[in-house]
């Protein structure tokens, strides 16, 4: 009986698709979409990287030449190294601010999901509505913090924070240290919500001090968070464009110009869009870099101090 | 020396008054559990103890001193919580080590009561482990260790075992009683289980609705429970209560008629019973046999468990009753059994649920 019945319905299953086929075509919709508006931009960019396309319609390949002249370049050293400046002091002031501020938010004061709200406009509102507030505090004649300045005899006249290399990259820091530190508080805040009472309970039992409770307990618990955080404040802040581009365009005198606003300036304000391309290439290349980088930080970070 | 007294303690969280009046003397080296149901207010005296909460009124003495006010530290406390609270980023060593870190212990030292707590826990090998490579019973040890370490003068357990498995459960009671008798300690230690409180305790704490039910040794308890709600709660299974109407009162004890059931004369003072009073009968499942003359029981249920056949049903009057009989009992489900109640094992309690003290309990009871 047995041996019977399974022979009459062997083939009664219907075909079907191996189990990988079927996961292709589940992704390939989403595969085709990355490749049209990712990896097809970035071929193209790869290639233009590899010739000399200006406005007109013809072109021709030049090697490596674009490359080379970066590689020969003073200004290009220069805006490189600003660049990483750039996006230490600021990524480095965004975390400290972070932290402080997520460690504020997080003490048991009243009203403190009124200051949670209050954390939010930098981050909530247009970048560009933000900058031309900021445009108006850096103003010379008619700006709030040279008129501050003025009145605590702090400075003697009129002071145009965009018009001298040195207060004009600075003042760009602060702006965008302004957009980028919420976020950062609210991802810290969250990491910290999450640690355990108990932890915190049990140590101040053993008599350790606020400070020392934040040191080994808050810190090491919320690290793995503050390094991705790091990481995407890093990213963000190399790519950040339309904050540099509203306060300076870049001047004055290029003390403003990273290398995405390098990029640009050379592509569509030069047109030398083969010699643009060469330079996201490099952007490219470094930030792919900077992520490998960021990831085996974050997986020793993760290990080293264990999970939950 | 280190004696732990509270006066009048009580705590309120808003309008939610959660203990009321507690007033607890512990003796020096006592290892005292606290039990009762899920809110009665166990832990938060506990924590009150620890100086984790603020009693709303009255004070909390240790060896005379009052600390109401006082840090844990300077109380001489260290507490073990139900979550461990371990470090995952610190290895064993530094957990255990904690403390004397935020002491800033001179190394030498350090090393050597950390050596010394994992000695006498058996985490030597495992000093240089992290909490998540350890087992649940590892990592109360390591919890255990950092509350030695500082030699503290009263330690507080809160529900230590409860996230252990059944089987570990019972290794760690035997390991936490001896290290109670090694460390010759004032203990304190909240459970929900009773087994952990009769097991372990010098002497327990029933609590229930933020009152102190009755404080004593646990074979006190489970003799002489003061009111229904200790009859209820300590012992396995449960205590039977019977409806009973007092028939009449003298010096040699009280004559009940339970409803549906056989007149009893039951050996207890009587001083506050009259006749035809309302009272309950207590009997535990252990103390009914088989025989004939005495309480019918129409079986629902009978768990056989080899030794014993817990055995549940109803009595003529309804009410339900489980009875412990012999592991080979004559008894089926679906049919009716008779049990017999020996007058001395029976409690009997008030409308109020006070008991009439029992006069004939067994000698270590007493």
């Amino acid at each position: 009986m047995a041996s019977s019945s399974v022979s009459t319905h062997p083939t009664k299953r219907p075909a079907r698709l191996s189990q990988s086929a079927f996961a292709w075509i589940l992704i390939a919709p989403a595969m085709l979409f990355i490749a049209v508006i990712v990896a097809w931009p970035l071929a193209e960019t790869f290639r233009l990287s590899f010739t000399d396309t200006r406005i007109g319609p013809n072109y021709s390949y030049v090697g490596t030449e674009n490359y080379q002249d970066l590689a020969e370049s003073r200004k290009f050293k220069q805006t490189v190294s600003r660049t990483f400046y750039w996006m230490f002091l600021s990524v480095s002031l965004k975390l400290v601010l972070g932290l402080i501020g997520a460690t504020l938010l997080n003490a048991a004061v009243p009203g403190r999901a009124l200051f949670r709200i209050l954390v939010l406009p930098p981050w909530v509102i247009p970048i560009a509505i933000g900058m031309i507030g900021w445009l108006w505090l850096y103003n010379g004649a008619f700006g709030l913090l040279s008129g501050v300045l003025q009145s605590l005899d702090i400075v003697d006249k009129s002071f145009e924070f965009l018009a001298y290399k040195r207060s004009a990259f600075y003042s760009a820091v602060v702006a965008d240290v302004w957009v980028g530190v919420p976020m950062v508080t609210l991802f810290l805040l969250a990491a910290m919500q999450g640690v355990s009472r108990d932890l915190y309970e049990a140590a101040w039992v053993d008599g350790a001090s606020r400070w020392y409770r934040f040191r080994r307990i808050t810190i090491p618990q919320i690290m793995p968070v503050i390094v991705s955080m790091s990481l995407l404040s890093a990213i963000f802040t190399f790519n950040s464009f339309e904050i540099i581009w509203i306060l300076t365009e870049g001047g004055p005198r290029s003390s403003t110009t990273t290398m995405i606003i390098d990029s640009y300036k050379t592509a569509f304000s030069s047109r030398k869009f083969g010699e643009g391309a060469a330079r996201t290439i490099v952007i490219v290349c470094l930030l792919g870099l900077f992520s490998i980088a960021y990831l085996w930080v974050l997986n020793k970070v993760t290990k080293y101090y264990g999970t939950k | 020396m280190s004696t732990l007294d509270l006066k009048s303690v009580s705590k309120s969280f808003g309008d939610a008054k959660v203990l009321h009046d507690i007033e607890l003397s512990i003796k020096d080296k006592e290892f005292v559990v606290f039990v009762g149901p899920s809110g009665c207010g166990k832990s938060t005296l506990l924590r009150i103890i620890a100086g984790l909460e603020e009693a709303t009124k009255g004070t909390l003495h240790i060896d005379g001193e009052d600390v109401s006010d006082a840090h844990p530290v300077d109380r001489g406390i260290s507490m073990v919580f139900q979550s461990y609270a371990l470090y995952p980023h610190l290895s064993v060593f530094e957990n255990i080590a904690f403390p004397l870190r935020v002491a800033k212990m001179p190394e030498a030292e350090l090393k050597e009561r950390v050596a010394r707590a994992a000695d006498i826990l058996q985490l030597t090998d495992k000093l240089k482990l992290k909490p998540g490579q350890l087992s649940g019973g590892q990592r109360q040890r390591v919890a255990i260790g950092r509350s030695i370490v500082r030699e503290p003068k009263i330690f507080l357990f809160d529900e230590p075992l409860s996230n252990l498995d059944a089987a570990l459960r019972g290794d760690m009671r035997v390991e936490l009683s001896q290290l109670h008798r090694n460390l010759q300690a004032t203990m304190i230690y909240v459970t929900h289980d009773q087994v952990e409180a009769m097991t372990m305790a010098d002497r327990i704490v029933v609590l229930n609705a933020g009152r102190v039910e009755q404080f004593g040794t646990p074979m006190e308890l489970y003799h002489h429970p003061a009111t229904k709600f200790v009859a209820s709660f300590i012992g396995q299974p449960n205590m039977n209560f019977l409806p009973a109407k007092v028939t009449g009162t003298g010096t040699t004890g009280l004559a009940v008629q339970i409803d549906g059931g056989p007149a009893l004369t039951l050996p207890v003072e009587t001083s506050s019973a009259a006749v035809g009073d309302s009272v309950e009968v207590g009997i535990r499942p252990e103390d009914m046999a088989q025989g004939s003359g005495g309480l019918k029981l129409n079986v629902s249920v009978v768990e056989r468990l080899g030794g014993t056949s817990i055995t549940y049903g109803t009595t003529d009057a309804g009410t339900r009753i489980c009875a412990a009989l012999d592991g080979v009992a004559n008894v089926r489900e679906g049919e009716t059994t008779e049990l017999v109640l020996d007058p001395k094992d029976c409690h009997v309690f008030d409308a109020s649920g006070t008991v009439m003290r029992r006069l004939q309990a067994p000698e270590l009871a007493n």
